[in-house]
């Protein structure tokens, strides 16, 4: 019993300092990143624009373009494919260099020091991708049980009688969901008479065949509903328009 | 060819066949322009209606729920051919979930045909109490009885095996199990060694010449299992039936135009008045000529009831009175004169069994 | 190539068509469709207007196409049914022209595919316009010198046809064409051009009145018809349809005859198609302008928008052809009245132009 005593509070001790670690490794990356950064930028003055993407994690630093000018067409493109290049760094703080001659790119990664690649190889080092790490495999697992259970929602939905007020449920047309066509839609549909997405139908069916209210488009049901009629038709190609 | 047709249609014709005749030459199915063909075998020609696959819901919406509806005008119908059939088969699935008040209430609206009825079991109106309260307002689910010289069978051809004693099942647990026709955890449908020993028993004392038309729930072949449009021991009931030389199923379950043929035996599957399933994925004989797809907005579209014509050689002609749309018709004939022989349905792989 | 040179030509036609008559439609909406044989010139769409104004076409000179057709009473005539020459009555409530050239079939029973072939209908009719045959009305029009130089004008010949006659009627009649009403600003996106009643009155027509199947807009084909034919019970409930049938079958009468004689005229589409689901069906009419055309129905029967509404919320009349798409709506008082305000949106707002302009009054 002791022994639960003492253990309980070194095994809580050692997760919030994880915590806080990881946290503080995070706090000292952005502050490193920053520093270099503003090294960087006495150096250069004036005679740079910096261009920075949309996740504010990755800076550029354009060599040959002058604060306050409009760049050449040329130039911004090179730029937009390096920060292109760049979001490969998923999550990582990021300052580039684009020299003048815009061969040589120079990248700082969470405030490491910089290194050189060549622009025309921007073939990034693979531990390199999405920040440090691929996709572990628990983290597919998640993501699956999470799309399970949201079609699995959407299974007792679709066969339970609770959606209308006249019992009708929709495996009663539709057992295994079929003869429902997700596949072709949008496609005018002849009952709204107008171009229509597979909510709108489903919302149709609740309201006439099943005399029941109709659910907003962002309800987590209707989500629900979608989820498990799309999962019966995995791999079947689109066509939507298709009568 | 319309001339000819349409002086068909009117000329001093009685109702009955006034529909005959309308739905030969609209649907087209039929080969020759007449039914009542005299052959050497002097049976009495006669005809009997068929409702089916009522699925009655009890709510506050009452007689006025769209199944209600749908029975009712089956009734009226059926009640306005002219002349009147000799009886009605009720095909199963009176009710949807098997609770009292829907078989009470479809007993109530059955009780408007003028002619006399034969009722069958459906799933739908057994696996909630196993069928006590069928026996209580129509008597024995499985019987057999005689008419101008045809031997009818009824069978209960949805026994399964227990899946719900060892899961500890409420009885409404084991009726909404049973409810699904997409449960991939569904067992499928038999008639069951005791109905088959019976059914066996039954026909022996019956000629072989003499015609024999069964009633069933289950379509007595095997179509899809994933939908139990499925007999498990359809071969050995197909092999006590291949004892007669002129055999006619109708089966309900399947709520389409349905058509097969098994060695020498016509099997018909009937409309239903509530909704009409779509085709399976695969399996449908090719013996079928499918309808279209019904209209969701139209509650009565894909629905109906229908009528069988028992010609005097001892087979049937099977006309499908769709709501909304033409009748369609199936005639003996027809079903004869297509290539012999249909592959079996093929081995379904999946997940499920 | 040749099709493209097709295509060219087809094009300039619409274009000089659209330039030259009638009633302006908005940009999107697809064009009526025109028979090939029959392209619209200014020559020829006045000879048919005269024509539709003449009431020389019925044998005692008292009966023209616009005594049914009136434009002043919403291109119809406000009566039950028909009245023709010496007011006898026949079994149809007179549709509106107006946007006609868009229904696919003419007819409450759809026994006419084209204006053309509609409007050699009434003219033989002995209960409409009572000429003896076609050929007499040829005679009698070409005994007329302003029509011998309009033919002429129009078609090269002064020994025209009942064919040229039909074609003329319907040319006018493409001009006969609204699309512009306060619904339609209001899907064009002016919020403020329908009140809040009609507004509502949309929200249920495509709701819970489950008018929509039937009588659906289409951004591209706006004229709330499907073109098609149901049963919704008008008139059904006593007739005994075998017994019609039966005597539709009584000699060799045509369409035309048969939707003339009392009692079968209740068979509807059946009379055309002998296909026993179209007993007493009859054709979805289109509702543009409808507030100007009562009273309604294939029979006049309903006198007004809030008896057509009663008629549809208790579910049609039944009968053993009743269309399964017709059930009781239960709508509340407001809800009813809220359709009605609706459906007089959909009123032209330029219907006092095109009354004008279709007499010959200038645009």
């Amino acid at each position: 019993m002791q022994y639960v005593a003492i253990a309980l509070p070194v095994i809580m001790t050692a997760a919030l300092v994880a915590s806080i670690s990881a946290v503080a490794g995070e706090i000292s990356a952005k502050k490193k990143a920053d520093d270099i950064f503003s090294d960087t930028m006495k150096r250069y003055g004036k005679d740079v624009q910096v261009i920075t993407a949309c996740d504010g994690r990755k800076r550029v630093i354009v060599e040959g373009a002058k604060e306050g000018e409009i760049m050449p067409r040329e130039k911004a493109k090179d730029v937009a494919i390096l920060l292109n290049g760049l979001v490969k760094y998923c999550g990582a703080e990021v300052v580039a260099v684009m020299p003048k001659n815009r061969v040589d790119i120079h990248l700082s990664i969470d405030g490491q020091p910089f290194f050189t690649i060549d622009e025309r190889d921007m073939k990034l080092p693979v531990t390199l991708v999405h920040g440090s790490q691929e996709h572990t495999g628990r983290e597919k697992q998640i993501w699956k049980a999470e799309v399970d259970r949201l079609v699995a929602k959407g299974y007792g939905i679709f066969h339970s009688q609770i959606t209308g007020k006249n019992g009708i449920s929709c495996d009663m047309c539709h057992p295994d969901a079929s003869n429902t066509h997700p596949e072709t839609y949008p496609k005018f549909q002849t009952q709204l008479k107008k171009v229509a997405l597979l909510r709108d139908m489903i919302n149709w069916c609740i309201e006439k065949p099943m005399e029941g209210t109709r659910l907003a488009d962002d309800n987590e049901e209707m989500k629900a509903l979608e989820a498990y009629i799309l999962s019966t038709r995995k791999g079947v190609s689109i066509e939507s328009g298709k009568h | 060819m319309r001339k000819q047709r349409e002086e068909n249609f009117f000329a001093g014709l009685t109702r009955r066949e006034f529909i005959k005749c309308t739905a030969i030459s609209v649907a087209g199915l039929a080969l020759g322009p007449s039914l009542t063909i005299r052959t050497s075998e002097a049976g009495e020609p006669f005809t009997f209606a068929y409702i089916s696959d009522a699925h009655l819901l009890v709510t506050d919406q009452g007689k006025e729920h769209r199944f209600a509806r749908s029975l009712i005008k089956a009734v009226k119908d059926v009640n306005a051919m002219a002349p009147q059939p000799d009886f009605v088969l009720f095909g199963g699935d009176l009710a949807q979930l098997g609770k009292p008040d829907e078989l009470a209430l479809g007993k109530e609206i059955l009780a408007d045909l003028k002619a006399p009825v034969k009722m069958m079991v459906g799933e739908h109106d057994w696996y909630l109490d196993m069928g006590d309260k069928w026996r209580e307002l129509f008597g024995k689910p499985t019987y057999s009885f005689d008419h101008k010289g045809v031997h009818f069978v009824v069978l209960n051809s949805v026994i399964v095996e227990d899946y719900w004693t060892s899961p500890k099942m409420t009885p409404m647990q084991r009726m909404l199990a049973m409810a699904q026709l997409d449960n991939p955890d569904g067992r499928p449908f038999t008639v069951g060694r005791e109905q088959r020993e019976w059914l066996a028993a039954d026909l022996s004392k019956i000629d072989r010449l003499t015609p024999v038309v069964v009633f069933s729930h289950s379509p007595l072949y095997k179509l899809y299992k994933n939908w139990n449009f499925w007999t498990d021991d359809a071969e050995e009931v197909q092999q006590i039936l291949g004892g007669h030389e002129k055999v006619t199923v109708i089966h309900g379950h399947t709520h389409q135009v349905l058509t097969n043929r098994v060695k020498d035996i016509s099997i018909h599957g009937v409309l239903s008045t509530a909704w009409p399933w779509p085709y399976a994925p695969k399996g449908t004989p090719v013996y079928t000529s499918k309808m279209f797809r019904s209209d969701p907005f139209n509650n009565f579209d894909g629905c109906g009831w229908g009528y069988v014509n028992v010609l005097p050689s001892g087979q049937a002609d099977k006309t499908y009175m769709l709501w909304d749309r033409n009748p369609m018709a199936v005639t003996y004939n027809r079903l004869k004169s297509k290539e012999a022989g249909m592959a079996p349905p093929e081995r379904l792989s999946g997940p499920h069994y | 190539m040749k099709g493209l040179y097709t295509l060219l030509i087809c094009l300039v036609i619409l274009a000089l068509h659209a330039a030259a008559v009638g009633g302006a439609l908005p940009a999107g909406i697809l064009p009526p469709e025109e028979p090939v044989d029959n392209p619209a010139t200014t020559a020829k769409v006045e000879l048919g207007r005269k024509l539709y104004f003449d009431k020389r076409l019925s044998v005692d000179d008292t009966v023209s196409c616009a005594t049914c057709h009136e434009p002043e009473k919403g291109f119809a005539d406000g009566k039950k049914v028909a009245e023709g020459i010496g007011g006898k009555k026949g079994t149809r409530n007179s549709p509106t022209t107006l946007n006609a050239a868009f229904l696919e079939l003419q007819f409450w029973d759809g026994r006419a595919v084209t204006l053309e072939e509609q409007a050699k209908g009434p003219l033989i009719n002995p209960v409409e316009m009572g000429m003896p045959s076609h050929e007499a009305l040829e005679k009698k029009l070409r005994d007329i010198p302003e029509y011998r130089k309009g033919f002429k004008k129009t078609f090269g010949t002064e020994s025209f046809t009942i064919d040229h006659v039909a074609k003329a009627i319907a040319a006018f009649e493409r001009t006969l064409v609204s699309a512009s009403s306060p619904f339609d600003r209001f899907i064009a996106g002016d919020k403020g051009a329908i009140s809040d009643d009609a507004k509502a009155g949309w929200v249920l027509f495509n709701g819970k009145a489950r008018c929509a199947t039937c009588h659906g807009f289409i951004s591209v084909y706006p004229f709330f018809t499907n073109n098609k034919f149901h049963n919704i019970g008008v008139a059904m409930k006593d007739a005994n349809f075998e017994k019609l049938a039966r005597e539709a079958q009584k000699g060799t009468a045509t369409p035309e005859e048969l939707a003339f004689r009392e009692g079968v005229a209740e068979l509807g589409r059946f009379i055309v198609t002998r296909e026993p689901k179209d007993i007493g069906a009859f054709k979805t009419p289109g509702l543009r302008n409808v507030a100007l055309t009562a009273p309604y129905m294939h029979d006049g029967s309903e006198p007004t928008l809030e008896a057509v509404i009663d008629f549809y919320d208790k579910g049609g009349v039944l009968n053993p052809n009743l269309d399964g798409g017709m059930v009781p709506l239960n709508l509340l008082k407001k809800e009813k009245s809220q359709l009605v305000e609706f459906m007089k949106a959909l009123t032209s707002d330029d219907i006092a132009q095109l009354i004008k302009s279709s007499q010959g009054g200038g645009r």
